[in-house]
């Protein structure tokens, strides 16, 4: 019999974040879907739904299930002269990555907890190394070998192109995102992720000291994750579709997925070194924990606020009736007459819950070994409350990519290595020194 | 002498790019509010719940025109074929049973996969015997060969769907004064 030692089951049950870039994925696309159709003056998908559900489209996000279906059962091609095990490799590399890359980043503050070995310390990191950060960039460098090796091994000179562009344009990005996150580092003094963001909490965050390094890191993201404006690697007037040009079927999926996910880790990036992390705004993990039933509360308010706002908007699309046929508005009516009442009920009850988490959350410390720490529901609630924080500020971020690619033309070539090694690197070698000697300066 | 093109120099804030795309996620910003909180406005159409209204002089399908006694009113003359630029129209004559006339198509075939609907077939006929106002613009089948659209398949249309367009046909060579003609296809 295993003696029942709470961290070590602490520590496994983290590995349940593993999963949230890959949940984020469905998300992703559908605010990518409508957010790219609403700005282009358009419904987006709006046809899919699930007939046993009484045919309900929850206004195109069902469009997630067939496309899934479709990538799945489609033909697995293998072009004539490709490298079979390289080219069947390449694409799980994206996605590997992006299941590797959340165990580095810190999704709640470090917990004291009572185990057999009397009271230890559990972090918000899976993996919580000094080095956090660069294994974070590590990692994330990596999954340009997806590309390019997948590229390589089509035996396409299409995708060839695309996976040297995107190799070229990775390696000029690289620099200027170490670099302008280095700014960030300087200011901390730190690689570890946990003190970067326990620092913001503590000061102010990365954006307000580190401005200019907050956008340079932003812009190398969208170069790195290889979106608009900066898709050289998949441009499709010039090389077809770029590095997945030979790829079908779920193996162009895994691709898809792996560019989605990407997107939710750079977001979990920029949040974490730049947004407060999974801080509260003007709230360190000591004040979530002591007030722990206002937080929470105040949050189900929000949640609950978000879905009356929902079922307003639901009622505010029955105005689209008009412009449907007699059996399709009918069909939309009834469908927008439930989701109005299950958002509108949804609403009310957390409401009650907020109000009730208010009165009755009132969260005291426990005396172990002479030491007054938390009681164990106390983090336990304080770590959901700053994943669901982390993941509001990862959601906003996964916004800003959708909206930037919606908006900005594409970068020629040339235009995207001029801006990579003769304006960024440079804005960003002076954001640096600007920093290090401020940092000198006040930190002596 | 040859023109010079000069370019706007771009100022200083456009240089610095930055405000140039604050104003473009603006603009986009714009957009996705609006049609996000008033959908009623946007310039969509629910197609193919609703359909849009094709002018009648909208260049879609053919269709050939019958005689009252229901045979094709061409006379196989192959201006059309002549005509098309697509080569997609394919003729067979044969003997006509009318003494006034010479010849009837025995095989009139378009591909209408190969068409480009520029609408040269129906000014060529010098009967008026193809016209190309079906307003059938979604063409869609499992297979190639039913693309190839024969006699049948083009005579096969109802008088009552061209209630405003029949005029003049039915004083064309070969065919009945307008009136008599409505009371022979029974549409007084």
């Amino acid at each position: 019999m295993i003696d029942f030692d709470l961290p070590f089951w602490l520590s496994c049950a983290k590995f349940a974040l593993v999963f949230i870039p890959l949940c984020l994925i469905p998300i992703c696309i559908f605010l990518e879907r409508k957010g790219a159709s609403l700005m282009q003056d358009r419904y987006g998908p709006n046809r899919a739904n699930i007939p046993l559900l009484g045919g309900f489209r929850f206004f195109g996000f069902v469009q997630n299930l067939p496309d899934g279906i479709k990538l799945f059962t489609k033909e697995n091609f293998i072009p004539r002269g490709a490298h079979t095990f390289w080219y069947l490799l390449a694409p799980m590399i994206p996605l590997a990555v992006a299941l590797l890359t959340p165990s580095v980043i810190p999704w709640f503050g470090p917990m004291v907890v009572e185990g057999a070995r009397g009271l230890t310390s559990v972090s918000g990191q899976i993996l919580d190394a000094d080095a956090g950060v660069l294994v974070l960039f590590a990692l994330s460098g990596l999954s340009v070998y997806g590309v390019v090796l997948g590229a390589w091994a089509s035996n396409s000179k299409y995708a060839l192109l695309g996976g040297m562009r995107a190799s070229a344009q990775m390696i000029s990005y690289e620099v200027s995102m170490g670099l302008s996150a280095a700014g960030i580092f300087l200011v901390v003094g730190s690689f570890s992720l946990t003190q970067i963001v326990e620092w913001q909490a503590a000061h102010t965050w990365g954006i307000v000291v580190q401005p200019v390094g907050f956008v340079l890191f932003l812009t190398s993201l969208f170069a790195e994750t290889g979106r608009a404006p900066f898709d050289m690697s998949e441009g499709e007037s010039e090389i077809v579709a770029g590095y997945f040009v030979e790829y079908s079927a779920i193996r162009f999926g895994l691709y898809y997925m792996g560019e989605y996910a990407h997107i939710a880790i750079a977001g979990a990036l920029v949040s974490t070194l730049f947004l407060g992390g999974y801080q509260i705004p003007f709230m360190d993990t000591e004040a979530v924990r002591a007030n722990l039933g206002l937080v929470s509360g105040a949050i189900v308010a929000a949640i609950a606020l978000t879905a009356l706002g929902i079922a307003w908007m639901v009622r505010r699309w029955a105005r689209i009736y008009a412009r449907l046929s007699a059996k399709d508005a009918a069909d939309r009516k009834r469908e927008y007459g439930v989701l109005n009442i299950l958002f509108t009920l949804a609403g009310i009850g957390m409401l009650a819950v907020a109000v009730a988490l208010v009165v009755l959350v009132q969260p005291a410390k426990i005396a172990v070994a002479g030491i007054d720490v938390w009681p164990l529901w106390v983090n336990l609630g304080t770590a959901v409350v700053q994943v669901g924080t982390l993941l509001v500020k990862i959601l906003a971020i996964c916004w800003v990519f959708v909206w930037v690619r919606w908006t900005l033309p594409r970068f020629r070539y040339d235009q995207v290595m001029a801006l990579g090694w003769k304006i960024m690197l440079n804005v960003a070698l002076v954001n640096l020194l600007v920093t290090a000697v401020v940092a000198k300066l006040v930190k002596g | 002498m040859a023109r010079t093109v000069s370019r706007p120099e771009m100022t200083l804030a456009e240089k610095a790019y930055v405000p140039e795309i604050v104003k473009g996620l603006k603009v986009t910003m714009g957009h996705f509010l609006k049609g996000l909180f008033t959908p009623e406005t946007l310039p969509v159409q629910s197609y193919p719940e609703v359909a849009s209204v094709i002018p009648r002089d909208y260049r879609s399908k053919h269709r050939l025109m019958k005689r009252p006694n229901g045979e094709p009113r061409c006379v196989a003359c192959m201006m059309c074929s002549t005509a098309c630029p697509a080569n997609c129209i394919t003729i067979k004559a044969g003997e006509s049973a009318d003494g006034r006339i010479e010849k009837k198509p025995a095989k009139f075939e378009i591909d209408l996969l190969v068409c480009v609907f520029c609408g040269l077939c129906a000014e060529a006929c010098p009967v008026d015997a193809i016209r190309m106002d079906t307003r059938v613009v979604a063409l869609a089948a499992d297979q190639r060969r039913k693309f190839k659209v024969g006699l049948k398949d083009l005579m096969d249309w109802d008088p009552k769907d061209y209630p405003e367009s029949d005029t003049q046909s039915q004083k064309a060579p070969g065919g009945l004064l307008n009136a008599e003609a409505r009371k022979q296809w029974g549409i007084s």
